[in-house]
Parts: C-alpha cells; structure tokens; sequence
C-alpha cells in the first residue's frame, strides 16, 4: 500500500512543479506579446501609409524590421483587403523583402494549421517559386488538410496537376471532405473536361463526383447537359441525385423524361432531388407524378414535391388547392401545409 | 492490529477497505490514462486557426445550421441572448427558440423584442412532443423563429426544435448561455472535414461568473471571484480537456453537453431524439446514438473539440449546486441501467467496455465507495482493525491523487490552449485546484450519493436552478 502514497505524493509534486514553470512561461509570454502587438500595429499603420504614398523603400525597412511570422502575419491579413494595383504594389515589397521564401519554409516546417495557413499566404502572394512549394507539399505533406490546402492553393495558381493525380496526393480518406467542394468550384473552365472525367468514373467515391458534377453544375452550363442526363442513370444514388440537381440548373430536352423517371427511383434523395430540379424547371407534364410524389412516404420528399408544384404559378397553386380540398391524405396534408405556409392570416 | 477483533470482522473489513481502495484505484487509473491520451491528442492537435482565417477556409462550404434553444422561464436573458445568437459568425443558420410554456413573459419579450408574428411552417412530425401553439417569425430577421408550445420539458422541447428546423445539421444550446462569435464554424469544422462519418460534435463550456459580459458577448476573461464557481471552473476543466478529450480520441465520448453540442438532425431522428423526460437527455441521446451505428454497422464519429466555446453560468449557492449535481448523478445512473445491455457487450465494441466501464467505476460506484471510505476507512484504523497503510492508500487516493489530476488538467490548458488570459489567473487556479480536494470534493460526492438515494425513490424532480443572469457585468 505505501508505494500508493509515495507515488501519489510524486506525481503531485512533479505537477504542480510543472505548473509553476508553465506561470513563470506565462508571465515571460506576456511580455513578449506585448511587444508583438506594438510591432503588428506599428507594421499595419506602415502598410496603411504606403497605399497612400507608394514608398515600398520606407514600407521594407518597417518589414524587415520586425519579426518575419509577424511580417508575414499582418502582410497577409492586409492583403486579403486590398485589390488591383495597390495589392500589386504591397506584393512587390512583400516578394523583395522575401516574405514567400519565409512563408515556403512556414509550409515545411510550421504545425499544421501554420502549414495550412502557409499554403494559402503562397498562393495569394503568387511568388515564383510557390508552385514547386505547393507541389511539394500536396505530394509528401502527412497530413491531408494540408494537402487539400495545397491543391487549393495549386488551383488559385493555376498550377495544379491532373485531378485525378492531385486527388491521389490528397488520399482517400480526405477525398471526403467538404473541402473538395471548394477545391472543384475554383476549377478553370479550360479544365472542366478532367471534373467530367472524373464525375463519370464508376470506380471514384460517389461524394467526390457528385462534387465534381456540382461545380460542373455551377460554373460549366448547359454545355454539360448530355454529360449529366447520362449521369442521372448512374449505379450510385449520390451520384443521379446531384445529376439531377445539375440537370436543374442546367435544362436539357429528355429531362420531362428523366425527371418522371428519377420520381419513381428507390432512394428518398434522388426521388427529392428530382422534385426539387422539376420544381426549377417548371414543366408543365410534370405536375402529374410530383402531385403523386406528394404522397411519398419520407417527408423531404413530400415537401419537395409540394414546393415544386408551387413553384409553377397558377397552374401549380390550382392543383395544390385541389388536392388540399380533397380527403384526408397524405397529400391532403402535405398541400394544406404548402399552401398554409407563410404570416399568419 | 490490535488483538481481539474476530477473524471475521477484520476479514469483512479488509474486504470492504479493499472494495473502496480497489474502486478508488481503479478511478484514479482511469483519470490518469485519461490525462495521458488527452495529452497525447492535444499535442496531436494544431494550433487553431484564426477567426478570419476560418470564415475565409470554410465559409463557402459550411453546411446550414439551426440553433435550437429551449427557454423555459427565461424571460430575463432571453432577448439578450438571441440578439448575440443571431449575430454569430456563421453563413447559414437560423435561430429556433422553443419556449417550453413558460410561466413568466419570455414569449411576450420576444414577441416585443422581435417584432414576432405568427407564422404557418410546414414541418415533419418525426419526433413526438407536446402541441405547439404557434410558431412565430419575425420581419426584422429571417433567420429567427420561435415555436410557443406546452410545457414538457427541455428533450421535449429540443424535439419539437428538432421538427421545425430545417437544416441537416442542429445545434443545442441552453437559453441563458453565450456561444462565443466562431463558435458554429469551429463546431462545424469535423462535418466539413470529414461530412460522412462525422454524426456529433461537443465544444467546451467555461463558467462566465466574474467575467465582464456586454450585449450578450463576453469582453473580458475574468476568474470567478466566489470560491464555488472558482471551483468549477477546474472541475469543467478536468471534465472537457481530460475526459472528453481523451475519449473523443479514441470515439467512445459517451456525453456531449446539452447545454452546446452539434448532431446532424436525421441521425437523431432515427433514433427517436431527445428522450423525454430523462434527467440527462444529453447522455441518453449519445447513447442512443453509438447503439443505433454500431447496431447498424456503419462508421461514424462523435467527437469533442475543445475549441469552440460556449459560456454559461455556474451555481454560486451550495443548495443550487446540491441540486444540480444530485441530478447530474440521476440522469448518469438512469441512463447505466437504461441501456445496461450495452456494458461489457462485445457487440458494442470500446463503447461498452471502455465508456460503460467508465461510467460503472466513476458514476455508478464511484461516489457510493468514496463516502463509505471516509467513514469506514479512519473509523477501522481507530478502531485498530486496519493498519495505517490502508488509511494513507485511501488518503493519497481522495486527496494527493486529487491535487495531480487537477493540476494536471490546467497543465494541459496551459500548455495547449491557454484560454486564461492573465499569470495571475493560472496562479489562482492551481491554488484552487489544490484547495478544492479537501473539502469540495467531498461534498459532492455527498451530493451524488444523494442522487443515487434520490433516484432509488424514483425522484425524477428537476429542482429549480435559480440563476441570476449572465447580462450583468462582473459578478
């Protein structure tokens, strides 16, 4: 029993020993930090002064004259303000002070959130070397935010490799992030075919091709309308619903056709889907199967199917009203809360 | 030992120190592998980004959130508290506050407040609760609404919340609480990272007592200046950065708080939401939870992330607390018989042996062997039963372990997160980390035992937990 005590007698000790380094630390960081706030306000204030004056040679001596993580730190925060020439000009100052070799090595050698924050200081300072930086990064970094980060990065630059092998840098499990969303939104339009590829590849995880099919959705128009009315007859739910969302956005001839169809398949998100891009395109064959749809056991899809047909004007209204006036259903119901919603009368 | 006790007597009264030294030891092993893997996951974890930086990283795909804040009586803070809510940093919520038939005139400040007009909202009755009277919205936001429905408690209320909202993912916060400006897009964060998998996620709570709080912000961190709240400050320490943290690392976190937890709302639905009328709907529901994926075999996770930050009050009265801690302790015993099948289940795999086991030796026996020791234990050795061996083994078990684990807690913060903002304040914490050992500590465990004795009675009372309100400044 007494090795119980001892070693509880120890253990407190050594804590509260630790404890009071970690105070002695504290009272030191405070100091510093002090002194780091001053120079950060004194740099912005520099920052400030030089888009009035343009004088990049007073704008260096305060930047080389204060700490380069605090340099770099500031810099940055300012010029996610500024736009057009004046950016331009703080670029320049910012790559002769040789800010992106400083923030290159904060990407090798910083935490990951440093690392994440270095990867996208990179690509908004747009120096030589960032690209070789970036790819380095999204090749070998171990960790895969920092990798998404890079790939990002790599985009906004312009310099980012086939997807399918950036996404094979980036590894599977981060191919699940809704990170890649983003990754894809930024996509050049001269690039769109490899999303296409990708968006059409059986073997890729359905939550990235849907991605890819949404930013195709978003930015590519109706040039892709084929490619995603082939899409919506595809094995994975995921995958036909965003098809048939993009089919929304986009219109396509067959899509009466193929929506009536969707309206009929086994997954509650592709049935909603289906509704919801009706409900955008309007079609009048379509208020047939979405009145039905309003008796779809999952309410999403009921819900959907209501707001569609609202979404059709008059005619739409009129049929609502109908159904709401008939007996007690499902649809019934679904229509009288449609029809309800809204201020009070 | 002094001749003359039967053989007996010192046989069951070595049994029973045993029993209470084995309990303690297994406690004390469980805090301290706790603070080891927290260490660990800690150190694992980056330095956090910065607000900015976040809104700029994830703004553009942050999934839509509904805050749903269950107001029962509240009318005192509760327009304060949806005036910061909806000025969150966040791209896509909605504010959805259930007043839970207040007595008082939370609805009517409200509807002042907010200019609130009724409003028709179709919704999916997925979850039973009690009638709603109305929903109302307001022209002044279209991010609030406010469901007035009868009285039938908070998981009833956080039900029909979970009815209304409309968005994949809800977040639960208490009505008298202040989520700090990024607090949803920290929260937020694992659903971005990982959408598939992610189910639940927990932030931190921090005691607002002492701290200087303006139009429903906190502007200044300052330490309680009661010595109550001061030592509850160390002790969510221990409960969030320790244990949380430790069991998030290895996904067998059995609890995230009701008063700031985010879920995504189909999950929840499917497992019937919030259960009525428990003591802790919160540790019902991650209970559920973690039986309804691993009954269905599907990956998920459930997570603590101690950054995001949401600020409540403490007790500052000794029969406040009494009250809410023997709750605390209904609602954990409730909830280890309830769903008693799952404890050392193969089936449930780490759930049942690691955090059933866990609630087992610190909530269900817990408390009952530390109580019986303080009796028990110096009235043997008097009595010449026991030798002083088993008296300093239970000693160093109550207290000098006592000082390690809390110190070690506020190492943790301190060298990871530093939250505290001044010296000073570590100084005083770790005097009260230390100080809190003799004396508090034992009377909670009073009060948990007294949970216990309260829920063998079936006393499914919530008492009521008297706040004065957090729109003061320093308290």
């Amino acid at each position: 029993m007494w090795y119980i005590w001892d070693l509880s007698i120890l253990l407190s000790v050594v804590s509260l020993v630790i404890m009071l380094f970690l105070i002695a630390r504290r009272m030191l960081q405070e100091r510093r930090g002090r002194a780091a706030a001053d120079q950060r306000r004194q740099l912005l204030t520099a920052l400030i002064a030089f888009t009035e004056n343009r004088d990049r040679e007073a704008l260096k001596v305060r930047l080389l004259g204060v700490p380069a993580g605090i340099a770099i730190d500031a810099g940055f925060e300012f010029i996610s303000l500024l736009r057009g020439e004046e950016r331009d000009d703080v670029l320049v100052a910012f790559n002769e002070c040789g800010l992106p070799a400083r923030v290159g090595r904060q990407l090798q050698k910083g935490n990951v959130a440093d690392r994440i924050h270095a990867a996208e200081m990179l690509a908004a300072l747009g120096s030589e070397d960032a690209s070789a930086s970036l790819l380095s990064a999204l090749a070998q970094d171990r960790s895969r935010e920092v990798r998404i980060a890079a790939a990002i990065a790599l985009c906004d630059l312009g310099s980012l490799p086939l997807l399918g092998t950036a996404l094979d840098f980036i590894g599977v499990a981060g191919q699940r992030s809704r990170r890649l969303i983003e990754l894809f939104r930024r996509f050049p339009r001269s690039r769109f075919n490899e999303l296409a590829v990708h968006a059409s590849r059986a073997d890729a995880s359905p939550f990235v091709r849907a991605a890819a099919i949404d930013a195709l959705a978003r930015a590519g128009g109706f040039g892709f309308a084929d490619f995603f009315a082939g899409l919506a007859g595809d094995a994975a739910p995921e995958v036909v619903a965003a098809a048939l969302r993009a089919l929304g956005l986009t219109g396509h001839a067959q899509a009466p056709a193929i929506l009536k169809r969707a309206m009929e398949n086994d997954d509650w998100e592709v049935r909603a889907a289906a509704a919801e891009s009706a409900g955008r395109l309007g079609f009048p064959e379509l208020a047939a199967p979405l009145s039905r749809l309003m008796d779809d056991e999952v309410w999403t899809v009921r819900y959907a199917a209501a707001n569609a047909l609202r979404s059709f004007g008059q005619s739409g209204e009129r049929l609502l009203r109908e159904i709401a006036a008939s007996e007690v259903s499902r649809s019934q119901r679904t229509a009288s809360l449609i029809l309800a919603e809204g201020p009070a009368l | 030992m002094i001749a003359g006790w039967s053989h007996e007597i010192v046989l069951a009264a070595t049994i029973l120190s045993w029993f209470i030294i084995g309990t303690g030891l297994a406690q004390t092993t469980i805090y301290l592998l706790q603070l080891v893997v927290a260490g660990y996951a800690l150190s694992k974890r980056p330095p956090v980004a910065r607000s900015a930086l976040l809104w700029q990283r994830y703004s553009d795909v942050a999934p839509p959130i509904a805050l749903l804040v269950p107001a029962y009586n509240e009318a005192l803070n509760v327009v304060e508290s949806v005036h910061s809510m909806l000025a969150l940093e966040y791209p896509n919520f909605e504010v959805v506050v259930i007043n839970d038939g207040s007595k008082d005139d939370t609805l009517q400040r409200l509807i002042e407040a907010f200019k609130l007009v009724k409003f028709h909202r179709p919704y999916e009755e997925a979850l039973a609760h009690k009638p709603i009277r109305g929903l109302y919205s307001s022209p002044m936001t279209e991010r609030l609404f406010v469901v007035d429905k009868e009285n039938g408690g908070k998981a009833d209320a956080q039900n029909a919340g979970i009815n209304v909202c409309r968005a994949p993912l809800f977040c639960v916060i208490d009505g008298d609480s202040i989520l700090e400006p990024d607090a949803l897009m920290r929260a937020a964060q694992p659903f971005i990272d990982d959408p598939e998998r992610t189910i639940a996620v927990g932030g931190t709570i921090r005691i607002a007592n002492g701290s200087k709080i303006e139009a429903g912000r906190v502007r200044e961190i300052h330490l309680p200046r009661r010595l109550l709240p001061l030592f509850q400050v160390v002790e969510y320490l221990r409960a969030f950065l320790m244990a949380r943290l430790a069991w998030s690392s290895i996904n067998t976190l059995m609890l995230v708080s009701g008063a700031f937890g985010m879920f995504r709302r189909a999950e929840v639905v499917a497992v019937g939401g919030f259960t009525k009328g428990s003591m802790g709907e919160d540790l019902d529901l991650v209970i559920k939870l973690h039986r309804h994926m691993r009954d269905m075999k599907r990956e998920y996770r459930i997570q603590f992330i101690p950054e995001p930050v949401c600020w409540t009050e403490a007790p500052e009265t000794l029969s406040v607390l009494a009250r809410q801690r023997s709750r605390w302790q209904r609602g954990a015993l409730e909830c280890f018989f309830r769903y008693r099948s799952m404890l050392f289940n193969p089936r449930y795999g780490r759930v049942g042996f690691l955090g059933f086991g866990h609630i087992l030796v610190v909530d269900v026996l817990g408390p009952v062997a530390e109580v019986l020791g303080y009796i028990l234990i110096p009235a043997f050795w008097l009595l010449g039963i026991l030798s002083a061996e088993y008296l300093l083994a239970f000693t160093a078990l109550i207290f000098t372990y006592g000082v390690c684990v809390s110190v070690c807690s506020l190492i943790l913060e301190e060298a990871e997160l530093q939250r505290f903002p001044r010296a000073r304040d570590l100084a005083v914490l770790t005097a009260a980390a230390v100080i809190e050992n003799f004396g508090y500590r034992q009377l909670n465990n009073f009060w948990r035992v007294k949970g216990w004795w309260q829920f063998l009675r079936g006393n499914q009372g919530w008492g009521e937990m008297t706040r004065t309100g957090l729109s003061g400044t320093k308290k």
